[in-house]
């Protein structure tokens, strides 16, 4: 009952403490134009390059956009606490450790849901793709399966803030690779087999392949192997994270270096 | 005022390229923009094309670096408590925050050989250069024009604390209006006349023409480097002057 407590109280708290900082005039049209120039820019780089359709680009970015808050919430999550010189006065409460740093990143996982989802309608409108109801339906549950998955990997990111003081930067690396790597803006078969089997186990591969396949009409049961695929990814990331925040926590109170910035 | 430019452009260079893991990620970028570049384009079979998106690659990143970098560094600077020393100090702020910005576009050049070095190992992109001198006077004259820019961007990361985010979200509409490495033939009429003001785009061109094209034509760029660059000193150095009166003002230098 605690940790629910503190997943609820701390992550409303550390967001209404966002907008003290930020003005939400100038967060949200900065939130937005990230993602939405991101998906123009691909999609552009397509059209020129006459590989594949603005359909491709538009639901690999969105994809994208919405990874980027999983990774960046939960790795920020932990990296702010350090910055702020707050981490070991966080660490020495007996809170649970998970619904403390899950608290703080949830709001801004929605957050970014639904800026993925309001920079995909923009470009969708600019770009001229449509979409029928049941394949929207089809791309929402894709999403949400990536969402998990990425949040998951953004644990094992925020659990190396406790070790390391450059996670965002490192976050923002992998956020760069998977543009690449997760087949949202090159298709997965023109890539090196090697990399190929790279791209199996990160998160969002599936989960775009499922959203091309539902949003180009296919069925859930054409996209069903390829959700599990995402889900089981973001499932063993999210037990990697676990083990990662408790053996770096440990290792971090030994060697006194949790407030090293 | 020379002396403190120098001065402070040498100290950012050394302190940009301090941290491997810095250095790491400036070389991963436009690697990855690069490579994502040669597996779309390969199939239009023109290594003429491939070496122009290793160019536009190399250039998207000075201009990351001097936007994020810049107002990183500022926003390193108000929290440290620095920040109000800096405009304190008794040289023209446009003196102290130009070396920042101009230094992380010179970092910017650890991209360009790291890409073009990329682009010739493991994709066969053949790397040669038709006018090597005007391609020398080339480089800095970008790196000059983007930092210069990235002066007009940072008078505004005075006044504003949440700088590092603005910086994020200047990336992508510049590497768009300035045809990097999608063509403004390829975009509406009205990007490619934003294009034209920009610093990146003339760079970038003085660049592309002295490697692909003519030497007359690199060297007509060059003159728009240093004439864009002019304006952008001018231009920043009024818009700094008023916003460190704004920021002192509302007393707003220290808030972190």
């Amino acid at each position: 009952m605690n940790a629910i407590r503190i997943f609820f109280v701390g992550g409303v708290t550390s967001y209404r403490a966002l907008f003290n900082w930020v003005n939400p005039w100038v967060f949200v049209p900065q939130t937005l134009g990230y993602p939405i120039f991101e998906i123009l820019f691909f999609s552009y780089l397509g059209r020129f390059a006459d590989v594949q359709s603005d359909k491709f680009f538009l639901i690999g970015n969105a994809f994208m956009a919405l990874a980027m808050t999983g990774f960046f919430g939960m790795g920020n999550a932990v990296g702010g606490e350090r910055r702020s010189q707050t981490l070991p006065t966080l660490l020495a409460s007996p809170a649970n450790r998970l619904a403390l740093f899950l608290g703080r990143a949830v709001p801004s996982i929605l957050t970014g849901f639904t800026v993925a989802v309001t920079a995909f309608t923009v470009c969708a409108i600019v770009l001229g793709v449509t979409f029928t109801k049941s394949e929207l339906a089809g791309l929402a549950v894709a999403g949400l399966c990536s969402a998990f998955a990425c949040t998951s990997f953004g644990l094992c990111l925020g659990a190396l803030g406790l070790r390391g003081r450059s996670v965002s930067l490192f976050a923002d690396t992998i956020g760069g690779s998977l543009l690449l790597l997760s087949g949202a803006n090159v298709p997965l078969e023109r890539l090196p087999a090697a990399v190929q089997r790279v791209s199996n186990v990160l998160p969002l591969t599936h989960g775009i392949q499922a959203g091309r396949i539902l949003g180009g009409g296919g069925s859930f049961a054409d996209a069903a192997h390829l959700l599990r695929g995402e889900l089981l990814v973001g499932c063993c990331y999210l037990v990697l994270g676990i083990v990662m925040l408790r053996v770096f926590e440990y290792i971090g109170r030994r060697s006194a270096t949790l407030d090293t910035f | 005022m020379i002396r403190a430019f120098a001065s402070g452009m040498w100290i950012h260079v050394v302190q940009f390229s301090r941290n491997p893991f810095d250095l790491t990620g400036i070389v991963v970028w436009p690697i990855l923009y690069a490579t994502i570049a040669y597996y779309l384009l390969d199939s239009k079979d023109n290594p003429k094309l491939l070496l122009g998106a290793s160019l536009g690659a190399a250039v998207m990143l000075m201009w990351s670096l001097v936007v994020i970098g810049s107002s990183n560094a500022l926003e390193n600077q108000r929290w440290l408590g620095t920040l109000e020393l800096l405009v304190a100090a008794p040289v023209p702020f446009a003196s102290v925050i130009a070396p920042i910005t101009v230094a992380s576009g010179v970092v910017g050049g650890y991209a360009l050989v790291a890409t073009l070095a990329w682009g010739t190992l493991l994709f066969g992109v053949p790397l040669s250069i038709a006018h090597p001198l005007p391609f020398v006077a080339a480089v800095p004259s970008c790196v000059l024009a983007i930092g210069m820019l990235g002066l007009v961007m940072a008078s505004t990361f005075v006044l504003y604390r949440a700088a590092f985010s603005l910086g994020i979200a200047l990336q992508y509409p510049v590497w768009i209006a300035t045809g990097l490495l999608v063509p403004l033939s390829t975009l509406p009429a009205f990007v490619g006349h934003i294009g034209w003001c920009l610093g990146p785009y003339w760079g970038f061109q003085a660049i592309k023409q002295a490697t692909l094209g003519s030497a007359g034509g690199a060297w007509k760029d060059i003159g728009m480097c240093f004439a864009v660059s002019a304006a952008y000193a001018v231009i920043g150095s009024v818009c700094l002057h008023f916003f460190e009166r704004v920021a002192r003002a509302r007393g707003s230098l220290k808030l972190t």
